[in-house]
């Protein structure tokens, strides 16, 4: 008996989260990532004072998908930590800024990439953090 | 922007999208031909923000400048990302990314074309 093989050494058998599928969801998350970012940045740079809740809430979002791009293309064990709690806030942002903006339109005049759950960008914004909390379960330690 | 050219760049970057698919449904990485076709997608889009530059520093101003030279500056480097980052691993998954980054491409100059009209 040889026991454990020794392509799996103790500790380092994370599968990483920037291999195979991994490397096109980092894709759809930079470029949300840029989208958010850049949107955001144009509406509190012109436009800051018409609607501050949701372009603050817009630059948040930016920043989420900017972390979550990042820590999920390193695929550490570190950033896999990361990326969760960065995804999960992506989730609850989603749901949360979705809903308030169908329940009160008024607050949220389709501004940023959350309004009615990303309907403005296909509702990929909705699927993506279940996507990403899917692939960093399928890749993680056994 | 010219019209005609965005459109090129749409029907190119859809051609490219749709490449990226079946190469990653047919379990196969991106090949030397259709690496080359991403690089020309990318040259016809430099070319299209070009001109749109040259027309904006000739006095041409659109309803929301702020965001048209945002999208201007963003899609051309979304393409030469995506080819490195396909590259760096080469799986059907490359493929994948490249139609992820020209759907992108596509969307961001179908948006541009709503964006080019001028300020009242």
């Amino acid at each position: 008996m040889t026991g454990v093989p020794k392509t799996q050494p103790t500790g380092s058998d994370v599968r990483r989260t920037n291999s195979g599928a991994g490397r096109a969801l980092v894709a759809i998350y930079g470029i949300f990532a840029l989208a958010a970012t850049a949107r955001a940045s144009v509406q509190l740079l012109t436009k800051f004072e018409q609607a501050p809740l949701a372009y603050l809430l817009s630059a948040l979002s930016g920043l989420i998908y900017i972390v979550a791009t990042i820590t999920l293309a390193r695929g550490t064990r570190g950033s896999r930590r990361v990326a969760l709690v960065a995804i999960i806030i992506e989730l609850v942002g989603v749901v949360s800024i979705g809903t308030l903006s169908v329940v009160d339109p008024e607050a949220f005049p389709r501004a940023t990439v959350w309004s009615v759950y990303g309907i403005g960008y296909g509702f990929v914004p909705l699927v993506l953090p279940i996507l990403g909390l899917a692939w960093l379960w399928r890749t993680r330690a056994h | 922007m010219i019209d005609a050219l965005a459109y090129v760049v749409v029907a190119l970057a859809g051609a490219a999208a749709i490449w990226g698919v079946v190469t990653a449904v047919a379990n196969k990485p991106p090949g030397k031909a259709q690496l080359l076709f991403a690089a020309g997608v990318e040259v016809v889009t430099v070319g299209q923000s070009i001109i749109a530059a040259a027309k904006l520093a000739a006095g041409f101003r659109p309803v929301e400048l702020a965001t048209t030279i945002g999208y201007l500056i963003g899609i051309v480097i979304l393409i030469p990302i995506a080819w490195l980052w396909a590259n760096a691993e080469r799986t059907r998954f490359s493929g994948i990314v490249l139609a992820v980054a020209a759907l992108a491409v596509l969307a961001m100059t179908l948006r541009l074309l709503v964006l080019w009209t001028p300020a009242a």
